[in-house]
């Protein structure tokens, strides 16, 4: 076969190609601008000392050493965030799985019982942030309960030790019911034969549980902990509305802390978080996006 | 099944369940009544000990304070605006993507895939300061181009709706072109249609990401009558006129919108969330 000559060549190529890459060039752009330069443009200022204001200078991995050595509140922010996501961990999915098994049940209103645990995660998080703001109040529902149990008040917001577990609680409440609904559509399409053929072995409803309806979920229970953990990771919103971070940091979270850093207009230091945040993630991203793709 | 009897040990079991359920969905459902009733009362009996389980009196005062003092109005018209034009943005440019993607054939096609993919690891928060001096650069930063354009197209849609197109027949396709359709009028005439259950999809995750978004608008937007709903709704939590009536009554004003759609297209969310996760 013999070549054409370049202007053919090229011609033909436009003619054949064209379209396939009109098609896909606003997506490219918008991820070359909002994306690919971006994350080389905060990781280039993660090495600058970089006020947004001023030129940047660079500084190398001051802005890191920083974080590590030099910054208690950056380390609490980090610890902070590590128990917010171990309790929302310890607390979502398996409540998540305890309502799928009860709706799972031959329940009538299921769908009723469905909505009631959906509601929240439909809702907003500075919604349901801000509701529970009311509730969590010196003299709010949960206190009335509190005192009327015979107890003293309780600072849900106020004392320090306390005021993480409340941004959790209030998290998990608003967030459980995400993984009621992907544990129950996954129970439901688990074969009934499975469960047949396993009460004809005489096995007990925990038996059928153990062996059968956990093992057929273990993919969307990995998925269920994965995408929490990298969601909660990333927590703001509750923050910012419920505690701003106090009182005296015992809720400030990483990317609170970043917000904070951006407000004082410290962007080297800001991005140097940033990056710290990703490097957490990256593992737990790597097997999210090892479970987007190897279905591909 | 074979006995119709049912064991007492049976009914305590179901009598379990029933009470499991009911309790747990009370505590779903409690938090959301509070706030309604709070914002139907006045503000001196907002904290009253005991609890004031209903308004008494009932009062709509909160409701004509907000709606006069704040333009909650307009955060509701921002949020729908903006909620809506990113959303079309979506379903337009994902899908034609989606579709090049995953039915025609083109040089560097799995490599620029693949690289699009490697983005979907980074967090969000990576890009959040460089995108914010794009838009400062541009005096996009207080305008609604801030909150549009940088979300007109995500790497997730596209992926999602890649899934779909992959199952529409080839055959199918080169039946249009052999008609004489251009390789658009395929994708809008005979992709797209058969496209729709995915598209329902990743409407209403786009509709709820966008409507739902709090740190972007926060941080891009200063002009109070550009403000979406949840970035209204903190600012009037933040100030210290407001009482807990006022907020509740935003808060309600906030939420009902989405509650709303959601209660009347419920089927639709939920198989639209899960099929992120159980899309096999």
């Amino acid at each position: 076969m013999t070549v054409a000559p370049y202007p053919d060549r090229v011609r033909r190529f436009v003619r054949r190609y064209s379209m396939p890459y009109l098609f896909i060039a606003v997506p490219v752009l918008s991820i070359i601008v909002f994306l690919f330069i971006p994350m080389i443009a905060s990781f280039w200022w993660s090495l600058n000392d970089f006020s947004g204001i001023q030129a940047a200078t660079f500084v190398g991995l001051k802005n890191y050493i920083q974080l590590f050595t030099a910054d208690p509140i950056f380390i609490k922010t980090l610890l902070n965030t590590t128990l917010f996501v171990l309790m929302g961990m310890g607390i979502g999915p398996s409540l998540g799985m305890l309502t799928a098994l009860l709706l799972n049940q031959k329940v009538r209103f299921q769908s009723v019982f469905r909505t009631a645990y959906y509601l929240p995660v439909m809702t907003s998080l500075v919604v349901v942030s801000t509701i529970w703001v009311m509730l969590y109040n010196q003299n709010g529902l949960l206190n009335s309960l509190v005192t009327g149990l015979g107890f003293t008040k309780v600072g849900w917001l106020s004392d320090p030790r306390v005021a993480l577990v409340s941004v959790a609680l209030a998290s998990v409440w608003q967030g459980f019911g995400f993984e009621t609904v992907i544990f129950l559509a996954a129970m439901q399409s688990i074969p009934r034969e499975l469960y047949e053929a396993a009460m004809m072995d005489g096995a007990n409803p925990s038996q059928r549980f153990w062996y059968i309806t956990l093992p057929s979920l273990r993919h969307v229970i990995v998925f269920v902990y994965i995408y929490g953990i990298i969601g909660s990771y990333q927590v703001f919103d509750q923050v910012y509305v419920m505690t701003r971070g106090g009182p005296v940091y015992s809720t400030s979270t990483i990317v609170h802390y970043l917000f904070t850093k951006f407000m004082d207009l410290r962007l080297g230091y800001a991005s140097a978080i940033a990056y710290v945040l990703f490097a957490i993630l990256v593992i737990f991203s790597f097997i999210q996006w090892r479970f987007f793709t190897e279905k591909n | 099944m074979l006995t119709r009897r049912t064991s007492p040990k049976k009914y305590f079991n179901r009598g379990l369940l029933y009470l499991l359920l009911v309790v747990s969905s009370l505590l779903m459902i409690i938090p959301f009544y509070w706030s309604v009733g709070t914002s139907l009362k006045l503000e001196r009996f907002v904290f009253a000990s005991p609890p004031q389980w209903w308004p008494a009196p009932f009062s709509l005062e909160s409701y004509i304070n907000i709606l006069t003092r704040i333009p909650f109005l307009n955060y509701f018209a921002n949020s729908v605006f903006v909620a809506v034009a990113t959303t079309l943005g979506h379903v337009f440019f994902d899908t034609l993507a989606a579709y090049a993607f995953a039915k025609l054939k083109f040089p560097g096609r799995d490599k620029i895939f693949f690289l699009f993919l490697i983005v979907l690891m980074v967090p969000s928060q990576v890009n959040l300061i460089p995108v914010y001096r794009i838009m400062n650069s541009l005096h996009w930063t207080d305008t609604y181009l801030a909150l549009i354009v940088p979300n007109l197209t995500s790497v997730f849609g596209i992926f999602m709706m890649r899934q779909f197109m992959m199952s529409i027949p080839g055959e199918l396709l080169d039946s249009g072109r052999i008609d004489g359709c251009t390789e658009f009028q395929v994708f809008h005439k005979i992709a797209l249609p058969l496209a729709i259950p995915g598209i329902a999809t990743l409407v209403i995750l786009t509709f709820m990401d966008r409507w739902n978004d709090f740190l972007w608008p926060r941080i891009v937007l200063n002009s109070e009558k550009l403000f979406t709903l949840p970035v209204g709704l903190a600012q009037l939590q933040m100030k210290n006129t407001s009482n807990e009536a006022q907020i509740m009554a935003g808060t309600v004003l906030t939420a009902l919108p989405m509650i709303i759609v959601f209660l009347f297209m419920q089927r639709q969310f939920i198989e639209g969330m899960t099929a992120g996760a159980l899309k096999e």
